[in-house]
């Protein structure tokens, strides 16, 4: 059983509420933290090695020194709880069942970079628990973890919860600083970074939900001993949300040194594929990240066992690997169809590109319909083609990586698994009621029968 | 004439008072929820008519981000509203069985009120419940792990708080 840090306490009754989150050790890091030196601070982040946990995977203390400082002008830190990536339901968990953990989290990283007001812009349809974390929110005021003067440091702080509104593109964070504003949620063409220039153009850290948490233990434990759990530049642990064909979706917390073998097979993950069925193939890290034939996900090109962390993930480039992205984990059985699967994803992007640049607007929609058509038994050898040219004219055109999140799932279905394609074009008659099933993709360690 | 409750008025106030002096359009998003919460679950034109007046911004301010966002409805919708998930992961897990099954059920199409104007359905895309699919928003929560048999249940569930 790996180390916890942020789940530790998940299963303890009644952890949502302030009383028992305090008994078991909870603020003890703001008690820490306000005795120290903000630059120490954001310095201890730095040597913890901690990475953006959203996707990006950007080292944070990193993010965070590049904060500007001008004379007189307010700074904000603005949590990112605009968890929207299909298979990604992590941050939902924590704010949902243990909110005080990202609210202490919180109150460290506003000490660390001068944010007297600090907001939580949460998607509009998590509404019951903006009301879980409003109630935390008022919990910790009361007990003085918020307010004026908090612990006598004379730092000021307070916190809000703002509700999205349904769109996929307020989790890119300049979209979201523009929908916090009350606007429509368009990317901001950078530079400026927010860094420099965010919420109402002042310097502005935008940072995930579990990132924010995970400044919790490193101030409690040391940087060091944070730095200590994992391998490499895949520092300290990780939520992951697995879910599709597997026997126990949910939130598992790794500490990222544990194979994809072991995640998807062993009882303490996700205990195996349900009805003996056999692994097809799996997205990793959230919809945007390259699909996987089993044969790849499992073991890297080179032969060894792929591992369940930034490195090992994406070993092999996009040739043969994928991404950790936002850890959301989606497994595919052999019972089913990629052009299907690629169909409802090109649907989704479709649906969430902002349209302001043309490449996605128009592109994301016309990948759409000829995903829907192969699908359906309508397509021809040269959509294939067609297809491959369109995500590569979407990919680095666009304002904001939306464009790549959209190109990025059809390449790499295409790439793996151009042959099923090719079988729905060959086969118009069968592509609704027969499936390809696995062919070569086949999971080499544990070989089909 | 459209007014906010006094309640609803004060709540308002409350969070325009989150953002600095001259913000208040920050406001917007949360206050647009309260109006369709209160106002028959849709934003008419006079309704956000009347929420640009209260933020002191032009009413196409208002219009842009009301038709951006997914979950402000432009036109009525029924007392209940079932917003069934179908992107990939809840795909995997039969969310189009489920769909065709509220189809049936109600006697609807995606995106229709049925005539007693009890039920709308919607699908949606990723709402943050993959592991718990297949999914759909009823109201402020979710409800999850859908199966025919939960179907039914909901739909008796709201005939009875109809009636």
């Amino acid at each position: 059983m790996g180390r916890k840090l942020l789940l530790e306490k998940a299963h303890v009754e009644g952890i949502r509420h302030y009383d028992v989150y305090r008994r078991e050790g909870g603020y003890r890091s703001v008690e820490k933290a306000l005795k120290m030196q903000p630059t120490d601070i954001v310095e201890e982040v730095k040597k913890s090695g901690l990475r953006g946990r959203g996707g990006a995977g950007f080292p944070t203390g990193m993010k965070w020194s590049f904060l500007a400082k001008p004379d007189g002008v307010p700074r904000y830190l603005v949590c990112n709880a605009d968890e929207s990536e299909p298979g990604t339901f992590k941050d939902r968990y924590l704010m949902e069942f243990i909110p005080h953990i990202l609210i202490e989290g919180m109150i460290v990283a506003s000490y660390a970079l001068g944010s007297n007001v600090s907001y939580i812009y949460i998607r509009g349809e998590y509404d019951w628990i903006t009301d879980i974390l409003e109630v935390a929110i008022a919990e910790a005021k009361q007990n003085g973890w918020l307010g004026k003067n908090i612990l006598g440091s004379g730092f000021d702080c307070e916190m809000y919860v703002q509700r999205g509104a349904g769109a996929y593109i307020c989790g890119e964070e300049t979209a979201l600083l523009e929908s916090l504003e009350g606007k429509r949620g368009n990317p901001r063409i950078k530079p400026p970074f927010p860094a420099i220039k965010g919420l109402w153009d002042c310097p502005t850290v935008v940072n995930n939900v579990e990132t924010l948490a995970a400044v919790v233990p490193i101030i409690n434990e040391g940087s060091e001993a944070y730095a200590k759990i994992g391998i490499g530049k895949s520092t300290g642990t990780k939520l992951i949300s697995a879910c599709g064909n597997i026997n126990k979706p949910g939130i598992y917390e790794i500490d990222m040194t544990i194979s994809v073998e072991e995640f998807i097979y062993s009882d303490e993950y996700c205990g195996g594929i349900p009805n003996g069925k056999k692994l097809k193939a799996c997205i990793p890290g959230g919809s945007s990240v390259p699909i996987l034939p089993a044969n790849l996900l499992l073991t890297t090109a080179k032969g060894e066992k792929r591992l369940m962390n930034y490195e090992g993930l994406s070993d092999g480039g996009f040739a043969t690997g994928s991404m950790m992205g936002s850890g959301g984990f989606i497994v595919l059985d052999e019972d089913q169809c990629i052009v299907k699967h690629t169909y409802t994803l090109a649907r989704f992007y479709r649906h969430e590109s902002c349209g302001q640049c043309s490449p996605c607007r128009e592109g994301t929609g016309w990948m759409e319909k000829i995903l829907q058509r192969i699908e359906i038994g309508k397509g021809t050898m040269s959509d294939i083609d067609l297809l491959w040219d369109i995500q590569r004219k979407i990919e680095g055109n666009t304002i904001c990586p939306l464009g790549d999140a959209a190109a990025w799932p059809v390449a790499a279905a295409i790439r793996h698994f151009r042959d099923e394609f090719e079988w729905h074009i060959n086969n118009p008659e069968k592509c609704l009621t027969e499936n390809y099933g696995l062919m070569h993709y086949a999971d080499p360690i544990h070989v089909p029968a | 004439m459209i007014q906010f409750k006094e309640t609803s008025l004060h709540k308002v106030n409350e969070i325009i008072s989150r953002y600095p002096k001259g913000k208040q359009k920050s406001a917007l998003l949360p206050v647009l929820h309260l109006a369709q919460v209160e106002f028959g679950g849709w934003l008419d034109v006079p309704v956000m008519d009347y929420v640009a007046s209260l933020l002191s911004i032009e009413p196409i301010e208002v219009y842009e981000v009301a038709s951006f966002y997914s979950m402000y409805n432009l036109k009525p919708v029924g007392k209940f509203v079932f917003e069934v998930c179908q992107t990939g992961p809840c795909m995997l897990n039969g969310s189009d069985q489920i769909i065709d099954y509220i189809k049936q059920q109600l006697n609807i199409g995606v995106g229709e009120t049925t005539t007693d104007g009890l039920f709308t359905l919607k699908t949606v895309e990723c709402l943050g419940a993959c592991g718990y699919a297949p999914m759909m928003q009823f109201g402020k929560t979710y409800r999850e792990h859908l199966t025919k048999e939960k179907v039914d249940a909901i739909i008796k569930e709201c005939r009875a708080k109809a009636n």
